[in-house]
């Protein structure tokens, strides 16, 4: 009993992290249809303008996280207005490639700016348990995360419900076309999707890297965009609540099949997470909570 | 711009415009080895550059490996990113029968081809339902695992876990292959030879010498075993479903089919690569063959060319030489030198992809044809023309009907002499055909329009 709650404490913990990540994707895919494939390094180019902000500059580190934020966006802003605007967004090939470039430019930036070494990213959550028994411990980091992914998506669920640029944005995604019809500046509106995508990217950076079992270096990301991108795939790629449980469940997945089966190896839990990605994709193409794609021959 | 000078089809001067750069292609091909044998090196301001035997055969074992995820992408249209994958499997697999069984490495190639191509095959199968982005996104999940994969405790004897596995076999230069004779001639041809290829080559130079000569035969074999699908009825199939997919299946493609098979070919060339990258390294290690490849394998493809199959071999010198000179070069005025010291050649390459995906499309295949075009344009012989007549419509047109002889366009092989009603239009079709080839319609075809594509 203390092993299962150990480990589902542990898989709700990395899951919560996986989710919001998956949510930044969600967003970039539900504006433009597009899977960023650069967008785990900008969470981890997020996290470190949060921590050079927090350490460096000694700026209270919620504001620096807040910061960071608002950088990366406009980062974000600059990256959709040159590098992704011009190429047409129904071609797939070219935006993928630009995105696996910006991957390794972001990554070798990084590398080259701030080094290799592992860093401590200062904690956001306070140390020590809520609640403990034996071995499973619920952390506070755990609560923090869980209680900041579900702020994030009630806030971001408002945003596109009930504001003027959230009508927009929901009018982009479901068609480019009729959208423009209507008066809706699809440039800027794709913009803001990626603004906000790179914005949440970082809070997650920050929240993944505030674990005190993990650390700040610029090859986190690489890991963990697989595990995102399962995420994202699970929930239904356009469904925010779906990335949240599809997080969730792939964090829970991950610590109880390698827990508790035992011939297969600790390290295997990516594998488990492509091998969702494949099911999820042969068997049921939306996701849990996707809405259904209708294909036009 | 004067105009492009006209060369006739089939006269002697085709004849010398076309097997002339072939013949000297094949020199420097072949006498390359003998050049970097000694490590030449060039100085850029206080730094100094090599061109090392290693790396060239580094860079010829993943020229292969471009061209496998060339086929797939730039001919099939399926967005992989997996094929580091295969070559780690071809790595390993070679690594360790050579090393704990005794093969010798190109025996293992008969358990790596079949092996790779049965793996790529399932996991074709998957890639029939799952498409474009998604099919992208599994595939970098793939490249991603494959390191934990040879981590695997149960797997530590066989793969020699995190630290890598070194391959204890050398390959040696054979007594009948005369290796040091051509390098004494090579350098003995008067004014360059010296200066180009030093004193000869000998010892363990002429055994690196010979793993090039092996490894080039081996990329020779590929090249001409991919180009010979390309240009066959099943490469139309294959261009064909990239072009258009329903409209291949209309006309008779068995996509699924296809579509598998492609995908096992081009998981059996990375397998390939990555026996080759065995034998020109001697060490397999499970970081090697990690997501960072297979982005690369992607910048290699693009450099080179979308949809060319000679773009490879450029894409292939690029991925090994830019990051290797880009640690050599330890001052650039103005940059910081603290900056030079990182990863900037993966600076350089992400650079490269985004620039190139911009400005050039096509790669620099198509950039040089494009070049090329200014100059010299190939006509067809009036006298002749309709007799030798091969039209690959297949290509532009995505398999359509061709109501010449009640054949499909994909019969073209064996096409008979098209009637001559319409001498103007096929004239067009054949100039067009005959400057740049099948090959190149690929290149044009979906890097041009975007960024035509402006959206608003």
């Amino acid at each position: 009993m203390e092993l299962f709650l150990a480990r589902l404490f542990d898989g709700l913990s990395s899951g919560a992290t996986y989710a919001v990540i998956a949510v930044a994707l969600v967003l970039i895919y539900k504006a433009t249809t597009l899977i960023n494939f650069a967008q785990g390094e900008l969470a981890m180019l997020g996290s470190f303008f949060a921590y050079i902000l927090a350490i460096e500059q000694g700026i209270p580190l919620y504001l620096a996280i807040v910061l960071a934020m608002l950088l990366s966006a406009v980062l974000a802003a600059g990256i959709e207005r040159v590098l992704i605007r011009p190429f047409d967004p129904a071609d797939h090939l070219p935006l993928v490639i630009i995105t696996l470039g910006l991957f390794l430019v972001i990554n070798a930036v990084a590398g080259m700016i701030w080094g290799f070494d592992p860093r401590s990213f200062p904690r956001m959550f306070p140390e020590g348990d809520v609640w403990s028994m034996g071995i499973a411990r619920l952390r506070w980091y755990t609560v923090g995360t869980m209680a900041t992914v579900l702020v994030l998506l009630v806030l971001l669920t408002l945003l596109l419900k009930k504001t003027k640029i959230g009508l927009a944005f929901r009018a982009v995604s479901s068609n480019l076309e009729s959208s423009g019809l209507v008066g809706v500046r699809a440039g800027p509106t794709l913009q803001f999707g990626w603004m906000l995508a790179t914005a949440v990217g970082t809070l997650a950076g920050a929240l993944f890297v505030a674990d005190p079992f993990r650390q700040l270096d610029p090859t986190w990301a690489q890991r963990v965009l697989i595990f995102a991108a399962a995420a994202a795939v699970l929930g239904g790629l356009d469904s925010l609540w779906g990335a949240l449980a599809g997080g969730i469940i792939l964090g829970l997945v991950e610590s109880m099949v390698v827990g508790y089966v035992d011939w297969i190896p600790n390290q295997m839990g990516l594998a488990a997470a492509v091998v969702a990605i494949i099911i999820v994709l042969v068997i049921r193409p939306n996701g849990l909570f996707g809405s259904k794609a209708v294909e036009r021959v | 711009m004067s105009q492009p000078r006209p060369i006739t089809e089939g006269s002697t001067a085709h004849r010398v415009y076309r097997y002339v750069p072939w013949a000297i292609f094949a020199f420097i091909a072949i006498t390359a080895p003998f050049w970097a044998a000694h490590t030449p090196a060039f100085s850029i301001g206080e730094s100094t550059l090599t061109f090392s035997l290693g790396n060239l055969n580094h860079a010829v074992a993943y020229m292969v490996g471009v061209l496998g995820l060339g086929i797939l992408v730039g001919y099939n249209g399926q967005i992989s990113l997996g094929n580091s994958f295969f070559m780690g499997v071809g790595g390993y697999v070679t690594a360790t029968l050579v090393t704990d069984d005794g093969w010798s490495f190109l025996a293992t190639l008969v358990v790596v081809l079949p092996v790779c191509f049965v793996i790529g095959m399932l996991i074709g199968l998957p890639a029939l339902r799952i498409k474009g982005l998604y099919l992208a996104l599994t595939t970098l999940g793939l490249a991603a695992v494959f390191p934990s994969i040879v981590r695997m405790e149960q797997l530590r004897d066989r793969t020699g876990g995190a630290n890598g596995k070194r391959i204890e076999s050398d390959l040696d230069a054979p007594g009948w292959v005369p290796i040091e004779p051509i390098g004494d001639f090579l350098s003995s041809i008067p004014l360059v030879g010296e200066w180009a290829y030093g004193e000869g080559v000998s010892g363990r130079e002429a055994d690196a010498v010979w793993v090039y000569l092996l490894l080039a035969a081996l990329t020779a074999a590929a090249f001409w075993v991919a180009r010979n699908l390309i240009y066959s009825r099943p490469g139309r199939s294959i261009i064909a479903i990239r072009d258009n997919e329903t409209g291949a299946a209309v006309n008779g493609v068995n996509v699924p089919m296809t579509k598998t098979l492609t995908f096992g070919f081009s998981a059996m060339l990375g397998g390939l690569s990555g026996t080759m990258y065995a034998m020109a390294i001697g060490f397999v290690a499970p970081d090697v063959f990690g997501i960072n490849l297979a982005i690369f394998l992607i910048v290699g493809l693009v450099v080179g060319g979308v949809g060319t199959l000679s773009g490879a071999i450029i894409g292939g010198i690029v991925i090994v030489f830019v990051p290797v000179w880009s640690a050599q070069i330890e001052s650039v005025p103005g940059v910081p030198e603290r900056f030079l010291r990182g990863p900037t050649g993966l600076f350089i390459l992400g650079v490269l992809l985004i620039v190139l995906t911009f400005f050039l499309p096509g790669g620099i295949v198509y950039g040089m044809r494009k070049i090329r075009a200014r100059f010299v344009q190939i006509v067809p012989d009036r006298q002749v023309a309709g007799d030798d007549v091969v039209v690959a419509t297949g290509d532009a047109t995505g398999g359509k009907m061709s109501r010449h002889g009640g054949k499909t366009a994909l019969d073209v092989d064996d096409d008979p002499t098209l009637p001559d009603d319409d001498p103007h239009e096929e004239q067009a079709k054949r100039i067009l055909d005959r400057d740049d080839g099948a090959e190149s319609a690929p290149v044009s075809a979906p890097a041009q329009q975007t960024n035509q594509g402006e959206t608003t």
